[in-house]
Parts: structure tokens; sequence; C-alpha cells
């Protein structure tokens, strides 16, 4: 399937898309392609499950991204489509913002079983609820990590006494 | 009657240490769960609060001491596409030489550890002699033989003089000499068959929806290669194919074998890759920027955020990052590893299989999970623990068996 084809699915629906594209190449080009999607958080299955739908083999799933951008958290979930025919694979990332007053999201495991990792690993490390989630254990901090305290974030609930620490060694 | 073996969680020779809890009726395999919470370094928090984005690239180096160009190289490729920073053409070239060097060292350090893992050692000594050299030439090309520290932002640090060329003609040489000799001993060895065909196999299907990278994914029938699908760097002048085991042996079964298959063939397509960059790198510059203060300042400028992909020796590495005008750490860095989404493959792998067998399929990923450092075996509550060793012998003893 072509980028339109995808771009335009998605906008059927209502969600809002856009290319990226980048050279690479010394003799021979070829492009890489990567379309954004913008997912309002309540819909993430909705739009996972029309990628399944449209693409011909089962998406490939990358990984999820995640950023503090202050007020809001933002996911990026990133697969790839079309694998495995020459240079035709393309990127597609879902962009979800969801407010930090109230940081839930759905699992997609049940659609995507690969995404489970990733999904613990966005719980302890943004503190963002994944509801539905098969198994919620902790995936790289310890058991003993201390709650409330999220890496990834920037805000009061960034690890500070680690921080002190590091202050110190320095 | 059910036991629980856990294997891990410290490992001196897996990347990361890792805990695997088997259930186990007698020999048989019933469940695995993989618990990855032992040891984080925080990376990325480093990436993102402390280090400046040149500092990020040599940490990125120390994500993986054996992929120590991947990671970098995947960084550098993120930021490149942000921050608009161009290439040199001959850079490029030297960026796929680099990377495919890596790959022969890769897949010959996991051939020892494999057939070290069937009690196999004589052929493990005779691999990694054989594997010295690539590290004499990465040594003579980079200086190092590991953290080679040879990717910048708008190219590379170190060229490949003209009299590199000849030594690495002769190293293409040896290796193509050599490779009948290794194909004989790995693939047509009556010990290594019986404990490798219709061990450990991942359908394809299994392998799609796990989303398997890398040689796993190729050894089970998918021919997904990033180099085919997506290339980056000069590698679309190279028209890679991605390997699959039907090409040698007719038929896919994506097992053990079929693993070793593929990497087998991947370390002689990268000798092709190699000889074909040597012939046809354009000559000039290496960087396009030669001052790193100019670079860095560029780089604080630039805002947006990027998804790089390279195809690893083990799989397709992804990183994203995303930049801020003014800030001057990477805004958000995220690294997915090429293990962190095969371990899933693991459960598939092992149900069914036996204790014995736990070493040689673990290791088929190449995590090199060459020896298990100890388990504990929950037996009537009393638990006993097994050290690598034994775990080992264990595995040593059932080819042993087998040969008789």
């Amino acid at each position: 399937m072509n980028v339109d084809e995808i771009i335009q699915k998605f906008k059927e629906k209502g969600y809002e898309a856009w290319v990226k594209e980048k050279e690479a190449g010394v003799k021979i080009k070829a492009k890489k392609v990567s379309v954004w999607v913008s997912v309002d958080r309540k819909k993430i299955r909705e739009a996972i499950e029309l990628m399944i739908n449209i693409s011909e083999d089962f998406p490939h799933f990358s990984i999820i991204s995640a950023s503090d951008l202050g007020n809001d958290v933002e996911l990026n979930y990133h697969f790839t489509v079309d694998y495995g025919k020459n240079l035709e694979e393309k990127i597609v990332s879902f962009k979800v913002i969801i407010p930090k007053k109230d940081l839930r999201i759905k699992s997609i495991t049940p659609l995507i079983p690969s995404a489970i990792f990733s999904e613990r690993e966005i719980k302890e490390m943004m503190g963002v609820e994944i509801e539905e989630i098969p198994d919620g254990r902790h995936m790289f901090l310890t058991k003993d990590f201390p709650d409330g305290v999220y890496p990834w974030r920037r805000d009061e609930t960034s690890p500070k006494e680690t921080n002190k620490l590091y202050e110190e060694w320095r | 009657m059910k036991y629980e073996v856990p294997v891990g969680p410290i490992h001196p020779a897996l990347k990361e240490p890792i805990l695997l809890r088997f259930t186990l009726e007698g020999e048989k395999i019933v469940d695995v769960d993989v618990v990855a919470s032992q040891n984080h370094r925080g990376v990325e928090w480093i990436g993102m609060n402390r280090n400046n984005p040149i500092q990020s690239i040599y940490l990125a180096e120390r994500v993986c001491g054996i992929c120590n160009f991947c990671h970098p190289s995947c960084l550098v490729m993120a930021v490149e596409e942000i921050a608009g920073i161009e290439v040199p053409e001959r850079a490029e070239y030297i960026r796929v030489i680099q990377g495919e060097l890596e790959r022969i060292h890769s897949h010959l350090l996991w051939a020892g550890v494999a057939a070290h893992e069937l009690g196999f050692d004589s052929l493990l000594h005779y691999v990694w002699m054989v594997r010295e050299k690539v590290m004499d030439i990465l040594e003579i090309v980079n200086g190092n033989r590991v953290t080679k520290s040879i990717i910048m932002y708008g190219g590379v640090r170190r060229d490949i003089k003209e009299e590199h060329i000849p030594k690495i003609r002769e190293m293409i040489d040896y290796y193509r000499q050599g490779f009948k000799k290794i194909a004989k001993l790995f693939l047509e060895d009556k010990t290594i068959k019986m404990r490798t065909r219709e061990i450990g196999v991942l359908n394809k299907e299994d392998a799609i929806k796990l989303s398997a990278v890398g040689p796993t994914v190729r050894a089970s029938g998918v021919k997904k290669d990033v180099r085919q699908d997506m290339p980056y760097f000069a590698y679309p002048d190279f028209e890679v194919k991605a390997i699959t085991p039907d090409l040698l042996t007719g038929e896919t079964i994506g097992d053990t074998y079929d693993r070793i298959v593929v990497r087998l063939l991947e370390v002689k397509q990268s000798l092709d890759i190699i000889e074909k960059a040597i012939e046809e790198m354009p000559k000039g510059e290496i960087l396009s920027e030669q001052k790193i203060i100019k670079i860095l300042a560029q780089i604080k400028k630039s805002e947006g955020e990027a998804v790089a992909r390279y195809e690893a020796p083990r799989g397709e590495d992804i990183h994203y990052v995303k930049l801020k005008s003014n800030f001057e750490q990477l805004y958000s860095w995220k690294v997915r590893a090429p293990t962190y989404i095969n371990i899933l493959s693991w459960r598939p792998m092992l149900l069914d299989m036996q204790i014995a067998d736990i070493p040689i399929v673990a290791a088929s990923i190449d995590p090199c999970m060459s020896c298990t450092n100890r388990v504990i075996v929950v037996k009537n509550n009393k638990e006993k623990i097994l050290t690598a060793e034994e775990l080992h012998e264990l595995s040593v003893k059932k080819t042993r068996r087998m040969m008789r």
C-alpha cells in the first residue's frame, strides 16, 4: 500500500495524519518515509485496529516513546508496515497527548501482544496508568523502587534523590 | 509435579542481567516468565539529563559492547535528520564498511558461543581464532578493537586509508577460503544437527506477532531486513537482499539450526558488501563540519523529532530522539535494542523443550546467554543452587548422550 492511501484511510476516519521523508543513499537514492498520526487517547485502540485492518501483513511493533511536555505527557507508538519488501517499508507513529491531571490510557497489548514490555516500561518510567494491562509488574526498575517517582519525568516526580547522589559524585 | 527453575539474574556473558523463571514438569518446560528488572543503568536518563548530544554518542556506544557501532549510528542518524546535518558521500561508505565489519565479528562471536553451549569447545576456540582476523582489521582501521568512537554527527572521525585496503582485501579472501570449512563444521556435523534441528522452533506467525527482529525473524522465513526495506547510509547502492535459510537448505523450519544458517550466510553477504564498498568508495571529505562547537550549536538550535532504524547484527535497532531548541541535552531519547523485543520469542521457542536445551535455545536469539551463572531448583521447598558450570554440564551431557 502506498503512503497516500495510508494517509487517506486515516483521514477518512477523522485522524490528523502527515508524512515526513528523508533521502538516503549515494548513487541510488531511497526514501525513508514516516507517517505520523495524531490520535485522541480514547481512540488509541480504534486507530491501531484500523492500521491492522489496512496493512497486508500484521504491523511490526517497534516501541512506545514518551516525552514530558510540562502539563501533558506525549506518547508515540511506533510501528512499521510493509516490511519484507524492497524499499517499501514505512514507519507509522501514533502520537497521543495525555494531560498530567488524568494520566490514563488503554492497553494495546490485547491487539499487539509484543507491546507488553514497552507498556510496562511506560507505566513505571512515565507514571502513565495503562488500563487493562494483562501484566502490570515492574519491567526494568527494581521491585523496591519508590512509588511516585518516575525517571523520565521533568517535574517534581523526577528522581531527585538519585540526582543528589550524582551531584555528590561530581 | 511442577518445579520452578529460575535462570539468572546475573550472567557474565549477557549484555543485561536477566532472570528467566521456568516451570517444569520433569524435564519438560511448561511455562517461561522473563523478569528484566535486574540492573537498569539509566542510559536514556543520562542522555536526557546530563550529557550534551556529543557526549551521548560515546554513551550510546556503551549501551552494548558488541554492537558498539549500531547504537551510536542510530542516535547520530536521528539527530542528523532533525538538525539537517549533511553527511559526505565517502563517510556514508565508511559507515557501511564499519557496520559490516561489526556484523562479521558479532556473528562469529555468536557462532563460538553456540558451539560452547553444545559442548563443542574445540569449535569455539577455532571460530574465535578465525574471528581475530576481523578484530585485527578493526584495530588497524580504528585504532581500537572494541569501542571504536568512529561515528560523529556529519560523518566519521577516521578515514579508511589507501594502505588499509590491501589488508581488508586479504581479510575478505581469508574468510572466503575459510567459509566452507566453518559451514561444514556447523551444518554437516551430526551432533550439532541433532542438538539444533527442530529445537527451539519459532513459527512464522509467532515471529510476526511477537515482532521478532534480525536473524531470529529471518530464520522463521520473514524476509525482513532494514538494509533492504528502508536502507540508510549508502546501503541503497548495495541492494541488500534479506537472507532466509531456504537459500541454502531449501526449506524454512525456524529452529536453532536455521538461525545458524542465516548468520553464516550473512557473514558471506557482509564480505560481498565490504568488497563492493572499498571498490566504489568515492573520494572526498569524511566530516561535513570539523568544528565540534559548531555542530553542538546547530543541534542546540534545532527542534523536532525523528525515528532512526539500523539493522544491527542481532536485529533492528531503533532510536527515537526529540530535540527542543535551547535545551542542552536530548529532550527525549528512547533506545530500543533488538534483544528487548526478541526476548518475547523465548517463550514459544522454549515451551515443551528440555532443561538441557535452555542454553542453546536462549543463545540462539544471540543475547549471548552463554553461561548461566546460577539456577535455583525449588524441589520439595528446598532450594538448590545450580552453578553455571552445572547447567553447562547438563547441556554437555545431553550432547554426549546423543552422540552415543
